[in-house]
This record gives structure tokens, sequence and C-alpha cells, in this order.
């Protein structure tokens, strides 16, 4: 397959996606039971005046028959109009642009630090003897199990409170980025770790590597060469789930670290049944995973363009 | 719709200790913050050296709140406390109260109401200025109050308090008169909450999205930005005139550069942020850190909201607590001495009043909230609620006594939610079944809406005693057409419905306090409520901070007086 | 998988459900009754783990806390498994273009994270646990479906298949009697990792005020009412806590003992 139908293929698979995800939304609001203008704004109870029922109505065409509904739905998502929050009575595609650098350069060096964790245990590992590399197996694994929202709290009360070595909330100087970035690497790297180690086992008792041991090459030398590539592969696969991941953990990390991102807009959007918030945030991240996908196949075919395919 | 959308830290200090603390407080601290602190309502404060420290220019205070953060800053919208907070530092009233509780004016210089109680005047202070440039005038007034009173504002809070309010005419530029639809003597506390600040007339024709973002007033700050999700900023103005004089700080700006206004729900960060120095002032402080405060060297603020004591209601229009004797029976089979000395570690004190303990015509009666399981059960025995089933409820013609308490995440805070949980155990040890259903603000309202509660705690902050009129007036009984009510006791009783008006018009100060006290009787020994405590509202901060104390009427600290170590 | 192993994940199993079905064995105290003057008890003799903010022995609320949050773990992966399979069975056995329709279906699904679907779901239904299991199990499906419906690709043309096609049975019995057994296998060992996911997500939400409401001795929510005490007692987060990761970390050792990489997540 040419490049340019790879990119063709991927771009109209993203596409029917999003339309996936754009429908479902668009179905739910209706299955709620009770009045979808109310749903809109915010539920029952939510006390919308009579005014906002009637702009949510129009907004939304309500008084249309369903078809033209969706259709008109659609083609405001397709010019990336998500309308308007009703909590914070500002367009969405705006809120989302002020939040999401945060989120996105977060989410990126919580990734980078993983990897970068994953790879050093990965290394220490194959130095490790049986009973070391038994004892890092298990640590890996429970650092994978360990929840965000408990491991930011145990982070904070350790180095902020007790120590007093990093600050709890961002204060300027960058510092305030630790404490997150670490409570969102570490379990990602438990599981990277665990994959790498997986595929690093077979790749180092393969035929090759075997060879290589008997002409004499250390170890160490054959991870570097040989074994990273075999153990980084599956793992770079992984690499848009991972930040798929992330981005779940975005939520319970900005919450507890009060950091301003999607996450935490997204949080208080569903605290306030913010709808139209709420259905941009998805779409979006829906978005970004998909983005984030390609790319990662992209490399994946630049590393290995005969590519097993998967 | 309803006012304290989110309350939340609760009451007093040791009560001992909060009651010395504010003397101290107040007779260390009269000299340095001078006539605002006299003419606020000053509050109890602890902590840092504050009397020895010399006042200091410069710096940015960095401000944590817990609450959610507003989605509009301008408080004529909607109307809840974390906007009163943030706006005091921005926008200000025309009345104010001293430390003794009294109502003064602030930026008006003078008031006066007509024989009748009609017409009340209203003359301003000459050379105030909005922060945008405009002059404050008696235009400023009309058009404020028309602004509270226009449906497209959506102002709930304001717009209740200018209820009365017909019109507003201007005599002269400083002079307005506002013609009453019946005679008001809680009008002026009304005008002194943020709620009903003034506004620049300029800044508000603008449109509400804008006016949100950057709402324009005569405070000691001004909006410079707002960064949603991380920060309100607000810079010192420097054009500042206080309204009224004093000595020490006539001609002054706040010492302040400015506040960055940050919000930081999780209560453990917030606090290790304060630790670590990081923000300078944190509100809706937890009762463990507040009781361990002095220790690990903060100051602190406790400054009970005005209005409603927090209580818990007891909707007495259907089963089971349509009979008084079961409402008397649950009062008294809950423990809440216990439950809120451990949970709020002595910060809270004890109410029994509907009233906050900062209003002075509150009555308390002690002996109606005794705690007698005994009493309680006979009280239900003869309530026809005799029999027990397989759980050890009680039942009545093979119903269960079975009640509904939906609480809001957003109005009870974590130590009010578990003395909820308590007394859910606590009334099941007499056949009580207890239903808790924690809910997000929208399905609370909800739930209240549709009439789904048997026990509600839905405190409402709003100065002065006018407040139980809102709150147990038959009239308030009748929902909005968005289905909110404020009496969630239901109750309904004309003699309690005359008084509360009778109160509202009287011109005589004893008359109306004697007015307020048999209203307050008739709901207590009707057992329609049992309080809990004031309103909590408590604030921590560092030890680097100084002058920290004045509040507005309805106690939202001002920080015009309070500086940085360099 | 080699004997010990073997005992080793049968008695980890068996202590799991000992702790969820008959708690009392453990911890014969009432994990509701509450104490107030024994409020923020440290760990000790008389509560092993402390108590909380209502003095509740907190060991006796991890304990039967096991009960609730297992069972949510439970529902949620039953649930995402349950229409993985019939997702996952129907695309490997359709034509083509069916197939293509589940599988962008299926990564719709999966484009969205998982706790961002939870939310999602959470803002139409309102928080609850039902809405919560839901959440949990949707979001998880996609991942499972995948599974499911490469193993049954690859079975489809085993000699089995053929075999059972050349006597000439039908496909809803060649699915039943061959493909499905054979897909579950695998898929077993992806369950107990998925278990201890499902815990986790779940946990999360209660964490944020969206699942088991308090007083229910559930992980999540006990952790959601510790972290408010977080500076004064500790142990009130640090031992619901420790059980989620107790039970995670169990589920990763069985499922990896049974076969599972934690790659098919």
């Amino acid at each position: 397959m040419n490049t340019l139908a790879w990119v063709g293929r991927k771009v109209g698979g993203a596409l029917v996606v999003l339309w996936l995800v754009a429908s479902a939304i668009f179905i739910a609001i209706r299955l709620i039971p009770g009045d979808p203008a109310e749903a809109i704004m915010g539920g029952p109870g939510s006390q919308a005046s009579a005014q906002a029922l009637a702009a949510a109505r129009a907004e939304y065409a309500l008084d249309q028959p369903v078809i033209t509904q969706y259709l008109l739905y659609l083609g405001k998502l397709a010019t990336f109009d998500f309308g308007t929050s009703y909590s914070l009575k500002q367009p969405v595609t705006q809120v989302m642009g002020e939040v999401l650098p945060n989120t996105l350069w977060l989410s990126l060096m919580a990734l980078a630090a993983a990897w970068l964790l994953a790879l050093c245990f990965s290394a220490l590992a194959m130095r490790a003897g049986r009973i070391g590399s038994q004892v890092g197996n298990l640590l890996e694994i429970i650092a994978a199990a360990v929840p965000h929202f408990w491991l930011g709290a145990v982070l904070i009360m350790l180095f902020s409170s007790a120590l007093g070595w990093l600050p709890a909330v961002d204060n300027g100087t960058g510092h305030g980025l630790v404490l997150p970035i670490l409570t969102l690497a570490l379990p990602l790297a438990g599981f990277l770790t665990q994959l790498m180690r997986d595929s690093l086992s077979e790749a180092m008792g393969s035929q090759f590597a075997l060879a290589a041991r008997a002409r004499g090459e250390s170890r160490l030398k054959l991870f570097w060469r040989h074994g990273l590539r075999h153990a980084a592969l599956p793992a770079l696969s992984l690499t848009g789930w991972a930040f798929s991941s992330l981005l779940s953990g975005a939520v319970v990390v900005e919450a507890i670290f009060a950091r301003p991102g999607l996450g935490r807009s997204l949080l208080s959007a569903v605290l306030a049944r913010d709808i139209p918030m709420v259905t941009g945030i998805a779409l979006f991240s829906a978005l970004v995973y998909i983005v984030v996908m390609a790319i990662s196949e992209g490399i994946e075919r630049m590393i290995n363009p005969a590519g097993e395919s998967r | 719709m309803v006012i304290p959308l989110a309350h939340r830290g609760k009451s007093l200090l040791m009560q001992r200790n909060s009651r010395s603390s504010r003397i101290l407080a107040g007779a260390f601290a009269l000299p340095l913050i001078g006539a605002l602190l006299a003419s606020c309502s000053s509050a109890g404060s602890t902590g840092s050296s504050t009397q020895d420290a010399k006042p200091v220019t410069g710096g940015t205070m960095v401000y944590a709140s817990g609450d959610a953060e507003p989605s509009c800053l301008d408080p004529h919208v909607g109307g809840n406390y974390p906007q009163a907070l943030v706006a005091s530092q921005f926008l200000e009233s025309l009345f104010t109260k001293d430390s003794e509780g009294k109502i003064i004016p602030w930026l008006a210089e003078k008031t006066e109401v007509s024989e009748d109680g009609l017409t009340r005047t209203i003359t301003l202070h000459d050379g105030i200025k909005f922060t945008d440039g405009t002059k404050l005038t008696a235009e400023a007034i009309k058009k404020n109050i028309e602004h509270l009173k226009d449906p497209n504002t959506a102002s709930s809070t304001g717009y209740l308090a200018v209820g009365k309010v017909v019109r507003v005419e201007v005599k002269d530029e400083l002079t307005a008169t506002l013609k009453l639809s019946s005679p008001d003597n809680a009008l002026l506390e009304s005008l002194s909450m943020p709620w009903t600040a003034i506004e620049s007339p300029k800044a508000l024709e603008r449109d509400q999205a804008t006016n949100c973002t950057s709402p324009v007033g005569t405070g000691p700050f001004k909006v410079a930005s707002w960064e949603h999700q991380k920060a309100v900023n607000l810079v010192r103005n420097d054009d500042y005139v206080l309204p009224v004089p004093n000595d020490q700080r006539a001609n002054s700006t706040s010492y302040l550069d400015g506040i960055t206004w940050r919000f930081i729900p999780e209560a453990a960060t917030r606090y290790a942020a304060l630790q670590s120095g990081e923000v300078d002032v944190i509100d809706n402080a937890q009762p463990d850190t507040i009781a361990s405060a002095a220790d690990a060297g903060l100051g602190h603020l406790d400054a009970p909201r005005p209005g409603s004591a927090n209580r818990i209601e007891l909707n007495s229009s259907k089963a089971p607590f349509n009979d008084q004797k079961v409402r008397e029976a649950f009062i008294r089979a809950v423990d809440a001495n216990t439950g809120v000395g451990a949970l709020f570690f002595g910060t809270a004190k004890r109410s029994y009043s509907l009233l906050s303990s900062v209003e002075p015509l509150g009555y308390s009666d002690e002996a109606l909230f005794g705690t007698d399981t005994a009493k309680a059960n006979t009280l239900l025995d003869e309530a026809g609620w005799s029999e027990r089933d397989a759980q050890g409820y009680r039942t009545k013609n093979g119903k269960r006594l079975s009640v509904r308490f939906p609480v809001s995440t957003n109005q009870s805070v974590p130590a009010e939610q578990s003395l909820f949980e308590q007394f859910q155990a606590q009334a099941k040890a007499v056949g009580f079944e207890v239903k808790i259903d924690l809910l997000d603000l929208s399905s609370w309202y909800g739930a209240l809406a549709k009439h789904e509660y048997n026990l509600v705690s839905a405190p409402y902050t709003k100065v002065g005693p006018s407040v139980l009129r809102v709150l147990y007036h038959s009239d308030s009984t009748v929902p909005a057409p968005s289905g909110y009510f404020a009496n969630n006791a239901q109750v309904k009783n004309d003699k309690l419905d005359k008084l509360l008006v009778q109160a509202e018009e009287t011109e005589d100060e004893a008359q109306r306090a004697s007015l307020y006290e048999q209203a307050q009787k008739i709901v207590l020994e009707g057992y329609y409520v049992l309080p809990l405590y004031d309103q909590q509202n408590h604030f921590l901060y560092g030890k680097n901070v100084h002058g920290v104390g004045a509040t507005t009427a309805v106690s939202s600290p001002i920080y015009f007086d309070t500086f940085l170590d360099q | 998988m080699s004997r010990t192993a073997k005992i080793c994940c049968l008695l980890v199993i068996g202590l799991w459900l000992l702790m969820a079905l008959a708690p009392s064995v453990l911890a014969p105290g009432d994990p509701l009754a509450i104490n107030p003057t024994q409020a923020f008890a440290k760990p000790g003799l008389a509560h092993f783990f402390g108590t909380d903010e209502s003095g509740r022995d907190i060991y006796t609320r991890v304990i039967h806390g096991a009960g609730d949050s297992l069972a949510i773990g439970l529902a949620a992966t039953a649930l995402g498994m349950g229409l993985a399979i019939v997702l996952g069975t129907i695309a490997a056995l359709s034509p083509r273009w069916l197939d293509e329709i589940i599988l962008r279906i299926l990564e719709a699904l999966y484009a969205i994270p998982s706790l961002l679907m939870a939310l999602l779901i959470i803002a139409f239904t309102g928080p609850g646990v039902g809405p919560a299991i839901v959440a949990v199990g949707l979001s998880t499906a996609p991942g499972y479906a995948r599974l499911v419906r490469s193993q049954i690709r690859s079975l489809k043309n085993s000699e089995m298949l053929e075999a059972a096609t050349v006597l000439g049975r039908g496909t809803w019995r060649k699915s039943r009697n061959h493909l499905i057994p054979n897909a579950l296998k695998p898929l077993l060992a992806l369950v107990t990792l998925g278990i201890g996911q499902a815990v986790i997500w779940a946990a999360a939400l209660s964490f944020l005020g969206l699942g088991t409401p308090p007083p229910a001795p559930e992980w999540g929510a006990m952790l959601s009412a510790g972290r408010t005490y977080l500076h004064l007692a500790w142990w009130m987060s640090l031992f619901p806590g420790l059980a989620i990761v107790a039970v995670a970390v169990s589920a990763t050792l069985i499922g990896r003992a049974l076969g599972g990489k934690v790659k098919s997540l």
C-alpha cells in the first residue's frame, strides 16, 4: 500500500469513527426521558429559565423533524461548532482551546517519563539476577495496579506536606508539574515495562540473539542493539492506548493537583450536566486518539516498513 | 436559584476561644485597620501577630478557593457565595455592617425613609469613581436596581433582595429615591449584600458575557483578567477612595499589588499548598486543619455567615413528618452534639436557633433539642408507629417509618455528610429508616422541586432576620416557575405569616425584635427544624500574611488592609 | 502452569471469595456501626486499621468492602465481555462489510478514553452504582471484542471447523460447539486482568463522587471520604488503597499465570 492510499484510508476511517461517536451522543440525548432541551440545559432541577430552554430549542432545532435536527447537528460539528457551554456561557471550542495545551503537555510529558522509566527498568531487569528480576516483576505489577487518585494523594502527602520538596500546585516555576507527571507516569511505566519485558525475553531468547551471544556480544550490548528494538515495537504500537489512558488519568490528576485542563473541564461539565461541553470534549478526545494512533502507526511503518501487518 | 450554592466549611471555632480571640483581634487590629474594620463587621481572627507587623506595600497575594469556579463574576447574575467572596474585592455596596451588626452607610452617605415607609431616599458620597472612570452618581443606583430586576440578568439573590422596590427616581446627581410597594425595614440590610453591589452603569451596558468576565466596581481592586480554571487576576485600584475615610488610611489604596484568585477544589491539596507557601490564603478550610492551624503557625479567620443557621428541615407537608410527634421524635433521637464536636474538632458551635449567631435578633432555645431516645420512642408509640419489622424499623399499618434525605454534595461539606450518616445510624436505633441520597446540585434541586424529600439541609445566606420570611412564610411554599421554593419545612401557619409580614413593615425596633422572636418560637416549638451550627466560613492564612479580618456584611473578607512580609 | 503457581492462584482466589462472600468470618463487626467518641483512632490492637471520622472500624469496612468492590468489577467485566462476545463473534463470522462496520463501532468506542466514556454516560444518567458498572463495562468492551474477533477468525479456518462444515453443521452450531469455547480460553486470562482494571476504574468513579455513595464500605468511596482527612488520618486512605492495589495485583498475577499478556488490554 503506498503512503497516499494509507493516509487516505486513515482519514476515511477517522471520519467514520467520529461520525459514529457523534451519532451515539445525538441518540443518547434523545433517549433520556423528558425534554431534550432540558437535558441540554442541565437536566431537571437545573432550573433553566423558559428563555434558556427556548434558546436551546432554537440552537438545536428541536422543533424540526429529527432527521433535520441530526443533519444540522452534524453540519455544525463538521465546522467545529460544538455549541455554547451552558454552564460557562462560552463557545465550547474556545474553552477547549484554552485548556487543551495544558492537558496535552501534561500527557506528553507523562508519556515521555513513562517511556524513560520503562526503558530504565527493562535495562536494570536485564542485569538483575533471578530473584532481582522476580522482585522487579512484582514491583512493575504493583506500579501498574496503583490507582492515579490514590498515588497523587500519597505523593502530595509525602513530597509536599511532609518533606516540602515539591509544590502540590503549580507555582509558576514548572516544579508543580513534577508530581502530576509522576502520578500519571508511574502506573503507565509499570504497564510498559511488563510489556517490554515480555517481548524482550522473546527477543533475547531468539535464534538471532543466541547466535550473537555465541559470537561473544555482551548481554547489555545485545539489549541495546537488538532487544530494545523488538521490545519497543509492541510498546510503541500501544502508544495510542497509552495516550488514551493518560487522558483518563488526567481527569483525576487535574482534579487533585488543581490544574486547568480538559479533564477538569469534563468533570465539572459532567457535574453540571453541561451536555454541549461534554459532547465537545468526548469528540475531541476521540479525534486526539485517532491522530495519535495514526502517528504511532506511521512511525511503525517507518521503523519497520516491511511490517508484519497487525 | 438559591443563594448559598456553595456554603462550605462550617461554623464557629471553639466558642470560648473564638469569643476571646475575636475581641483580641479586634482590639489589636483597630488602630491598624481603622475605619474599615470598625465599619465592617469583624470576625474572629487568630494566628499571626498581625498587630506587631508594620504594613508594607507590594506583593501579590495568592488566594485559593475551594468553591467551584463561578461561571460569572458579576454577583448580580445568579448570586451565590463564591461570587460574593471574589466580588467583595472589586465591588462595594451602598451599605455595610459595623462590628456590632448595625447597618451603616458605605457608598451611601446618608439615607432616610418617608413617613409611610414607601419612599427611601439615598444620598451618595461625592468624589467616588468606578474603575472605568465613570463617576458614582444616583443614575448608577437606578441602573443597578434595574439590572437586578431585568429577567435577562437572571438574578435570583439580588432580585429577591430588591423585590419591594418598584422603581428608582433620580432626584439630583447624588440623590436617588426608591419607591417601594410596601414598607421594608430590611431594605438597607438587603442593599448591604454583595449581590446588590453597585457596578458601573457604563459597564452594565456591555453584553452579559463580557460583564461576567470583568465587572466594574468601586472596590480596592479591579479585575485584570480571568484565566478560566486557573485564576482570576485582581490588581490594585490606584484611584481607590475609601468611602468612609479614617485618619490612618485616608488617601490609601490597598497594600497589595494584586490578588491571584485560584480555584483548588481538593481540600488536601489546598491545605498542602498553603503549608508549602504556594498560596497565602485558603477558604473552606477543613475542620481538622483549622483545629491544628495554630500549631502549624497559620492564621485563622472565622467569619460565620449571616442569615439562617445550618439546619435540617423536616418536610411537614407529608407523612410521616406531618405529625409533630414524629418530627419531635426524630429530633430527640439524634445526638448532634457529640457528632458536631468530633467531626468539627470544636470549630463549629452547636446552634439552637433558626438564625446565624451574627444575627442580633436570633432566638435560641436549647431545651427543645436535647437528645432523649426514651422520649423519642414514647412519641413514636403515641403517633401510632408502634410495630417493628424484621429489620427493626417501626411500621404503622404495614408501612415502614422511612424518610428520604437528599444531601447536596455542593452544599454539605464532608464533615456534614458524615454527621448526617451518624444521624442515620442514631435514628435507626429508635426505628427510623433514613435514606440518604448524595446528589449533585442539579439532581438535588430536582429532588426538592419534586417533593422527594422528608429531610433536607439547605442553608440560606441573607443579611438580617427578614430571611425568616423567605424561609417560613407560607408564600414560600408556592413553587417558582422553575419549581424552586424556599420553605422546605413547608410551614403553613397564618399567625406566623402575619408576624413575619408585620415584622418587616414596622418602624419600631423593639416591636420588630419582639415580632421576630414570636415568629421564631412558632417554628422552633413546632419541631420543623433541627438547628445544627452557623454556616461555616473559615479561612486560613500563612504567617507572612497580616491584616486579615475585615469583612463585608455577608462575612466575606476584604483584603484592603492585608499585606505580606516582603 | 506449575503446581505451586496453581495452588497460589487458588489460595488467592479463595481468600478474595471468602472476603466477598463471608466477610464476617474475618471481620465479625458491623461495617456501618458508628461510634463518634472513637473517631479517628490510630491503627492499633483495638482497631487494626484505625477508625474513620464516625468511629467506624476501617479493618471491618475494608473486609466487608470486598463484596461491593469485587461485585462492581465483576459485573462491569461481565457486561463488557458479554457485549464483546456478541460483537466479536458477529464481526468474525459476518461478511466483510458488516465486519468493517462493527470494527468501526469498536474503534469509536475505543477512541474515547475509559474514564471519559464513563463520565459521558454519567452525564446522561446521573451518578450511581448502575451507571458506573455500565460505564466501566462499555469502555472495556471494545478491547475484549477485538480479541474475541481475532480468536474466532483464526479458529474459523482451523481443521476442527472444516471437519464440522464437512459434516454439514449449521453456522450457529459451529459457533456454539467449537468457536466460542475455543475463543473463550485466552479470554479467561484477559478477563482476569480486566477485573483488576475494572475495580480501579469503578473506584475512581466513586472517588470522584460519581459511583457508590458513602457510607457503604466500597473502597473507592472510602478513599473519597479519606482524602478529606489526609492530613489527619492517613490510615483512612492507606488501607482501602492497598486493598485496591492488592486486588489488581492478584488479578494481574493470576491473569499472567493463565497466559495473559498485558498488551491485549
